[in-house]
């Protein structure tokens, strides 16, 4: 029994009626709780509410590019009015993204374990569940395709590793023609921001919820081709690459 | 103009001539959007409904010429083929669903859209703090679309929701009604 | 079969728990742990002292569905768990009923072991009789399953933030619902 956790064992809330006195003012989380307690919301009279609704209902289902364009526009301005400069700007932005990353790290599973054809791996000969990954290499990769496809249908464009041997925790995912920055026009003044921060925020959140703790930055690296080309720069903390290590010699995949 | 008419050509716009994007990419970014006003405004309900609404409104203003580049169509006669228009091709085109328009008044001034399907809902449960089911619209940002387009083509409007399944109702109701047209007020912009 | 089960954030909060009892075999679904005056603690106590476990488990098995991961044999109690992706666990004890020669001194077990009633429970269920046969784990993946539906229904939710406790009486009804259909 690992001593810091004791605190967080007592401040369980107390659900089968036993009185349990004390231990519950430690913690603001996890008031007692009943249903008598907690009426909940009203929902309609067909009873239906967020759990009834099957969540692979809109899984195909498609809106319009603008329409994704607008609301995105009126975030960024909105943020930017809330903020000074840009790099508060791109930090409130990675901010918003952060739990949508979270969230489609879990709807990504989801789909992977409840449909047979597998989101996750490519071969559609497995029909095991998905793993969580354990290694970068296979976090890297479920960034690269399964998440991008879920959000723009198309994988990312490229995934690479740190080439300099001061930075091994440091990979780059390149999309050469990021949805975000095609129809955001970014105000003069501000032609160093790069919106693909609130994107940056998504893969940090899909790090961070599985378990890889790292910092994502957008950056935009155009070439004659591609001149909304931006590289996402993913960079793991020691705790990751010190781990990475020791399941190297232990042999996880 | 029917209303029939008017499905038609949405059906055959958002098939033809609209980008799509993973619907649930924008269901989620809305989301966002929602409640970072939440959080900003400590759940002051009334004013981020307010702040949603201004949302709109810029958003309206700039789409009506993308909606009138993609539908070609011309001014509307009158309040009710409007009304068609905005249910069976705008929200069609922008939001993949076509309101049903019912309820008018006896003078053709104010209508209800009813929303069977809302994709800006999807997934969203509102807090359970006792006031939020009371307070927040939380797709008002769609009034605000209303009003600033319409302004766009000379037609005052008030829009505002009177029932959301969010909070418990059975439908989701937005109600329109038309406060005036803007005529000659301001110089024609080219002819 | 007396069942504990608890959703704990990736910081270890609990954000949801709930007791519940087999409901199998003509089980009435009431949990009766053998402490049942201690029920609460000891049952939060055995789940936190498995989290180390977890936690090495975690790093080598890269299933969501760890089975079954410890057992803490002075309260004959054993550990399942399930990982999200997103970095919440879920924690599963389940303490079979006591044997009718053990001591049968505390109240509820006591009502458990009523005349009759407890060996044809206990016998006629397998998930009761064995919480580590290959029934058992299938029944609790199962379950496990079934919440993280619902698990991640509430995540999608705009307005839910990683951590914070599930209140809905919707979700615990799933739960409930869940228990009741697999354990």
């Amino acid at each position: 029994m690992a001593a810091p956790r004791h605190s967080a064992m007592l401040s369980i809330s107390n659900n089968v009626g036993t009185p349990q006195s004390t231990s519950s003012d430690k913690t603001q989380i996890a008031q007692p709780q009943s249903p008598a307690q907690t009426p909940g919301l009203r929902v309609p009279s067909n009873r239906k509410t967020i759990y009834d609704r099957h969540l692979n209902r809109s899984r195909n289902a498609e809106l319009s590019r603008a329409s994704f364009a607008y609301l995105f526009a009126e975030m960024v301005t909105y943020a930017q009015r809330r903020v000074t400069g840009i790099q508060d700007l791109e930090k409130r932005l990675n901010e918003q993204g952060y739990p949508l990353g979270l969230r489609l790290l879990d709807l990504l599973f989801y789909r992977a374990t409840s449909t047979s054809s597998s989101a996750l791996s490519s071969s559609s000969t497995s029909s095991s569940p998905p793993n969580r990954p354990l290694r970068i290499l296979a976090l890297l990769h479920l960034i690269h395709g399964p998440l991008w496809r879920l959000l723009f249908q198309r994988s990312a464009d490229a995934l690479e590793h740190s080439v300099s041997p001061d930075t091994p925790n440091e990979y780059m995912i390149t999309d050469n023609d990021p949805l975000v920055n095609t129809y955001i026009s970014v105000p003069r003044e501000m032609s160093m921001l790069n919106c693909a921060a609130y994107i940056a925020g998504v893969i940090e959140g899909v790090c961070d919820g599985c378990g890889f703790e790292a910092k994502v930055s957008a950056h935009n690296q155009p070439t004659e081709m591609w001149p909304s080309r931006t590289v996402f720069l993913v960079r793991f903390g020691d705790t990751v690459m010190e781990r990475e290590k020791v399941l190297e010699r232990q042999g996880v995949k | 103009m029917s209303t029939n008419k008017a499905s038609r050509i949405g059906e055959e716009i958002w098939k033809t001539r609209v980008d799509k994007v993973n619907a649930e990419l924008v269901t989620l970014t809305y989301g966002t959007i929602v409640a970072q006003l939440c959080q900003d405004y400590n759940s002051d309900y009334q004013e981020v409904n307010k702040q949603l609404d201004k949302m709109g409104y810029n958003i309206g203003m700039r789409l009506i010429e993308d909606f009138l580049a993609k539908s070609g169509v011309g001014r509307c006669a009158n309040f009710r083929e409007t009304a068609d228009m905005i249910a069976k091709v705008g929200f069609k085109i922008f939001l993949n669903v076509a309101p049903t328009v019912t309820n008018w008044t006896s003078d053709n001034n104010q209508f209800s859209l009813i929303f069977d399907d809302n994709p800006l809902a999807d997934f969203v449960e509102l807090p359970d703090d006792g006031r939020a089911q009371d307070e927040l619209w939380f797709s008002n940002i769609l009034c605000g679309v209303l009003r600033g387009s319409l302004e766009m083509v000379q037609v005052q409007i008030e829009a505002h929701f009177v029932s959301d399944v969010l909070r418990g109702d059975d439908t989701t109701e937005m109600r329109v009604s038309l406060v005036r047209y803007i005529e000659d007020e301001m110089p024609p912009e080219e002819e | 079969m007396s069942y504990y089960f608890t959703i704990l954030s990736p910081t270890d909060t609990p954000i949801f728990n709930i007791a519940f009892g087999t409901s199998k075999g003509g089980g009435d679904g009431i949990a009766r742990f053998r402490f049942p005056d201690t029920a609460q603690y000891m049952n939060q106590f055995i789940i936190h002292s498995s989290l180390d476990i977890v936690e090495e488990a975690q790093w080598t098995n890269g299933g969501m569905y760890l089975k079954h991961v410890d057992t803490y044999p002075p309260a004959a109690a054993y550990i399942s768990a399930f990982l999200t992706p997103s970095g919440a666990r879920f924690l599963l004890l389940h303490q079979p009923p006591q044997l009718p020669n053990s001591n049968t001194g505390s109240l509820g077990s006591s009502s458990l072991l009523g005349p009759g009633g407890s060996t044809t429970r206990a016998s006629s269920s397998s998930i009761a009789a064995n919480p580590t046969s290959p029934q058992t784990e299938e029944a609790v993946r199962q379950f496990m399953n079934e919440i993280y539906e619902s698990f991640v229904k509430t995540a999608m939710s705009p307005f839910y933030k990683q951590g914070m406790e599930i209140r809905s009486p919707v979700f615990r009804t799933k739960v409930t619902a869940a228990g009741k259909k697999w354990l």
